[in-house]
């Protein structure tokens, strides 16, 4: 006897229900309650996958679809695993995730620990600091690129006002050591209030007592801060960083905007690299391969990571 | 160990005034159990003493040095909360580690686990020590809290209804460990609670408080058989002290209004006849709701009279309390 959750459902009518819309029997109709979504989900999710899947062993081409398409095994998987570009890519990645999730949380965590001091006007401060965050990615691109500007960006002239640099002697978007570390800094100016709000929320949910507590065990402030704030914030904190990190691994349109990728392909990070591949380069079956080999990555590591946080929490 | 003095301390959260020109001395060793009904201002007191509330006006001294601009770390006090107030990420050993392991004491760590262990031996909580502090029943969290406190040695314990979740058992048990350490450490501790037991047998002093306004002070003996006026009267003594016009028995002085009866005040056998309305069987003892002229008197009988609702018992007067009409004692 099987015991699926239609069976259960199907158990739980009562007969008098059943029996009223006669010519079905409870389990049919069960089924066609559940059929659409069931339907709606394969056609979305689940068929998609399983076709890339099988995309990914052929040299298909999506502008060619008339061509014969051949069945090439491994090596779309092989070539890409061996193209040394695309380990730049995933290098930049990393560089880009680490360095934004870095400074996101370090200065969303200092901010969000100075507003939760009760001062006069905190609630202002809360809501002017979070507006980078309300803008779109796309508007945030486009007069970041101004800022950036040598000549007439607000950017150049702030750090020439405080270094004594000459504005126009540098060029964030267009030098290739500096590239990196433009996209870097727009990033953590329009979401390290997201992370501040979420830390904000942690602080928060500490209740007074227990500093009261530590306060006559005779804690110093930094005994309270390291053993107190610290742990209690951490599964927020966490989840911030599980947040920040799953929308800049497939961070597209800030950078699209601010650099294109460039200079060369400095910029471009494996979302960028594999819109390239799949909708100029047409390399369907190669690109497959490469979403295929990212989904591994990425739900390998969130994995992990849900691991980590889910052990945190139960501490 | 040190004396604590408080002297015409005063406190009050906007309109409310929690605590209202409090002098008291706790001498150096002694128990003092504060006493009052809810809202009385026995927690502000402890808070100001612990320097996590700051006075209006007054001062709080501490082996004879004021304290009042002094943090709480400086005060040096423990303190059991009311409401607990455990670490709620730790687990119940590095709760009650925590106050030890400041970088400053620099006690070595077998010395915290030989004192951690020891004192949850007394407080019965061994078994839980792994437990995070929210894995606990309010009881367990209740002995955390008095264990966190008693790890140390500070110059006052402030206790806030520390036994209060407990079963009966455990709390008699408990009582008497409680007294056992405080007198083997001759700590000072100001003790809160509602249960008369705990405040007539641990207290060396007993201060009663009315609305912030400490009424009387003095040994628990004191408060029982001299209280100064009919609130203090009322605050210890179980059943509760019957009060009666001055004037229902013969032998009132001059200026009496009210007469206060206690069981021990009241002989069974003779006098005015009086009706039972309710037997309650305590199981040690029997409490008799008596009507004496439209007022009832509740008062205790052996345990195995054979009374019944409807007896008439004839009762008078042995030494009662004679208070005024502003409820003020007489005799
Ligand atoms: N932080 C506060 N803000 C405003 N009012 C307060 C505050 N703390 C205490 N009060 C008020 O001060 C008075 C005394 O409170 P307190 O907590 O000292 O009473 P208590 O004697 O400990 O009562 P209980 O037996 O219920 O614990 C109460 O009227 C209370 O409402
Ligand atoms: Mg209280």
């Amino acid at each position: 006897m099987s015991d699926t959750p239609i069976d259960r459902v199907a158990k739980a009518t009562p007969p008098s229900v059943a029996s009223k819309i006669r010519g079905l029997s409870d389990r049919a109709i069960a089924w066609l309650f559940v059929l659409p979504t069931i339907f709606l989900l394969l056609a979305v999710n689940i068929f998609p996958l399983i076709w890339t899947i099988n995309l990914s062993f052929t040299n298909f081409r999506a502008n060619r679809p008339n061509r014969e398409v051949d069945y090439i095994g491994l090596r779309n998987y092989e070539r890409i695993l061996t193209d040394e570009d695309i380990w730049l890519t995933m290098q930049a990645t990393a560089h880009f995730l680490f360095w934004t999730i870095f400074f996101q949380v370090l200065i969303g965590f200092t901010l969000a620990w100075l507003i939760n001091r009760k001062f006069k006007g905190n609630d202002l401060w809360t809501t002017l600091i979070v507006l980078p965050m309300m803008l779109s990615p796309a508007v945030v691109g486009n007069f970041w690129t101004f800022l950036y500007q040598p000549q007439i960006g607000l950017f150049n002239y702030g750090i020439s006002f405080l270094t004594g640099i000459d504005p126009s002697s540098f060029q964030m978007i267009g030098d290739v050591t500096l590239a990196p570390w433009s996209i870097v800094i727009v990033d953590t100016w329009m979401w390290t209030p997201f992370v501040m709000l979420i830390c904000l929320a942690g602080l928060r949910s500490i209740p007074d007592y227990i500093y009261e507590a530590a306060e006559i065990d005779r804690a110093s402030q930094w005994r309270q801060f390291w053993t107190i704030t610290i742990p209690m914030v951490l599964p927020f904190l966490m989840l911030a960083v599980l947040f920040r990190g799953i929308e800049n691994f497939k961070m597209f349109d800030l950078v699209v905007q601010l650099t294109g990728g460039g200079p060369g392909s400095i910029t471009e990070l494996t979302s960028i690299n594999l819109k390239r591949e799949a909708f100029e380069k047409w390399r369907t079956g190669y690109a497959s391969a490469y979403a295929i080999i990212l989904f591994v990555t990425v739900f390998g590591l969130a994995s992990i990571y849900v691991k980590a946080l889910n052990k945190v929490k139960e501490r | 160990m040190s004396e604590v003095r408080l002297s015409n301390l005063s406190k009050a959260f906007g309109e409310t005034i929690a605590v209202d020109d409090v002098t008291m001395t706790i001498p150096n060793g002694a128990l003092v159990t504060l006493l009052g009904p809810t809202g009385a201002g026995k927690t502000t007191i402890l808070r100001l003493i612990s320097g996590l509330e700051q006075p209006e006006g007054g001062d709080v001294s501490i082996g004879g040095r004021s304290v009042v601009d002094d943090t709480p770390a400086q005060r040096n006090v423990a303190m059991v909360f009311q409401q607990y107030s455990l670490y709620p990420h730790m687990s119940v050993q590095d709760n009650l580690a925590f106050p030890l392991r400041s970088p400053l004491l620099k006690t070595p760590a077998e010395e915290i686990e030989r004192k951690v262990s020891e004192i949850a031996e007394v407080l019965r909580i061994s078994h839980k020590m792994n437990n995070k502090a929210t894995e606990l029943s309010g009881g367990e969290m209740q002995r955390v809290s008095i264990g966190r406190a008693l790890v140390r040695e500070p110059t006052i314990f402030l206790m806030d209804e520390p036994l209060s979740s407990l079963d009966a058992k455990l709390r008699s048990d408990l009582r008497i460990e409680l007294k056992r350490i405080q007198e083997n450490l001759g700590a000072t501790l100001l003790y809160v609670t509602h249960d008369q037991i705990e405040a007539m047998t641990m207290s060396t002093h007993v201060g009663v408080l009315d609305h912030g306004r400490l009424v009387q002070f003095g040994t628990p003996r004191e408060i029982y058989e001299n209280p100064v006026n009919l609130y203090v009267a009322g605050r210890l003594g179980q059943p509760r002290i019957n009060v009666l016009p001055a004037d229902m028995f013969a032998g009132a002085p001059a200026g009496a209004d009210k007469m206060g009866l206690r069981p021990e005040h009241i002989q069974q056998g003779e006098g005015k006849g009086s009706m039972v309305k309710r037997i309650e069987h305590l199981g040690d003892q029997i409490r008799l709701h008596l009507t004496l002229d439209g007022h009832d008197v509740v008062t205790l009988s052996e345990p195995h009279s054979d009374l019944e609702p409807g007896d008439t018992v004839a009762i008078q007067p042995r030494n009662p309390l004679f208070f005024d009409a502003s409820g003020v004692r007489i005799t």
